[in-house]
């Protein structure tokens, strides 16, 4: 555990850091309040603090509010040190943001039991942002391939085409759906089937690059989002994408299934403010031309329709 | 006589309490011992430079990080002088600056003897 130390008296310093690292802790000793708070405000920095009150440059309770109006998305333990006649400023001192004091010369049996109450804080911390993010995940994602959701990835996409559409930008949209997966429910089960949508939903999401969204928009049907993808690469980029879902057959419970996946093509860029549902509909009516085509290719749809 | 106003060994620094501080750790404790020596003598130069300047804002500082230094060491004697400097350096009392300096002087001297005698 990283810990930081702020004492512009030396001898001070070599003590705490000496126990500290006796203790187990990665010690960052420094003289000053400036450095103090420069060292807590970076993101890798540490997560715990024993700063002297009466520093050069800036003091600990200076360093306590700098440290809480700069670093607010990560939780920083901050213990203040203070001489004996001080204690009646131990209340400016928790106010200034201090999460708790010691008296100096510090006991270092009571230090490093104060430390792990600390730890405690932020380990409680840890898990309560854990908590939110598991729940911010499934809210937004598909519980059973984890893509985007229909609603998170249609608001993803209202947001990319005014985006576009403001930057005079380039996006491509693609309806993906499963050939005859109806089938593989039919002849293999259900849990077949979901593992068929689980291993399409990873080729998915490796065909494409970080910043395209792919989403699960209906049962075995696919939404992708190409950002800066123009209409010159729209069908190449979505061949590559229905290449990828079939190129190997899937592995499952029952031995190998080939699938195949029907793809509408819309290169979006320069259509203007169109409602979603019209931008929407044009690319359902290519995947139905390409399920009309036979199946498992790829059809453009024809934006001078939405004109 | 001299003898009465040398502190006695125990009010000049705390052994057992300076261990325990320190864990038992007796290199811990040369280290420390040794930064103070170091650090102690231009502290104290700084602080009768500001006694003789009447600069009660340096007074107040270098007393508060020589009563700090005194304190790590449980040097009982030595931290209650330099806190006094202290205190007299905040509330800008001018009377009494050059006694508590001896006072802190004579401090310092006893220390640093029982030091060496702790270095060996």
């Amino acid at each position: 555990v990283k810990i930081l130390i702020a004492d512009d008296e030396p001898m001070a310093r070599h003590l705490l850091q000496n126990i500290l690292e006796n203790a187990g802790y990665d010690v960052i000793a420094v003289d000053n309040g400036r450095l103090a708070a420069e060292h807590l405000c970076r993101p890798d920095g540490p997560r715990l603090a024993l700063l002297d009150w009466v520093m050069p440059a800036l003091d600990g309770p200076g360093v306590c509010r700098y440290v809480r109006k700069h670093r607010k998305h990560v939780y920083v333990h901050m213990v203040l040190l203070t001489s004996r006649e001080s204690k009646q400023d131990v209340v400016a001192g928790l106010a200034s943001g201090a999460d708790d004091y010691l008296i100096k010369p510090v006991d270092p049996g009571e230090l490093k039991a104060r430390l792990l109450t600390g730890l405690r804080i932020l380990q409680l911390e840890d898990n309560l942002v854990e908590a939110r993010e598991n729940m911010r995940f499934k809210a937004t994602h598909d519980p059973l391939t984890s893509l985007l959701n229909r609603g998170v990835i249609m608001d993803l996409l209202s947001r990319e085409l005014v985006r576009t559409h403001r930057e005079k930008g380039s996006i491509t949209i693609l309806l993906g759906d499963l050939d005859h997966f109806k089938k593989v429910n039919d002849s293999h089960g259900h849990v077949v089937g979901d593992e068929v949508l689980r291993e399409v939903a990873r080729r998915l999401l490796s065909s494409v690059r970080s910043y395209d969204l792919v989403g699960r928009y209906g049962g075995e049907e696919f939404l992708v989002v190409l950002n800066n993808c123009n209409a010159s690469n729209a069908f190449a980029r979505a061949e590559e994408i229905r290449y990828a879902v079939a190129r190997h057959p899937v592995e499952t419970a029952r031995g190998q299934l080939w699938v195949t996946m029907s793809l509408g093509v819309l290169p979006a860029g320069n259509l203007g403010p169109l409602p979603l549902e019209d931008i929407l509909h044009e690319v359902d009516v290519a995947l139905y031309a390409a399920k009309e085509s036979g199946r498992n290719c790829t059809k453009l749809a024809a934006p001078k329709c939405l004109v | 006589m001299a003898g009465k106003d040398v502190p006695s060994v125990q009010v000049i620094l705390d052994i057992p309490e300076l261990l325990a501080r320190v864990e038992n750790d007796r290199e811990l404790l040369r280290e420390l011992l040794e930064i103070f020596k170091q650090e102690c003598p231009s502290l104290l130069r700084v602080l009768e430079e500001a006694v003789a300047r009447q600069d009660m804002k340096s007074i107040e500082k270098t007393g508060h990080t020589l009563k700090g230094m005194f304190a790590t060491l449980s040097a009982s004697g030595a931290f209650s002088a330099a806190s006094t400097l202290e205190h007299m350096g905040r509330h800008e009392e001018k009377a009494g600056l050059g006694e508590a300096l001896i006072v802190l002087q004579s401090q310092v001297a006893a220390l640093l003897g029982e030091l060496d005698t702790c270095l060996g």
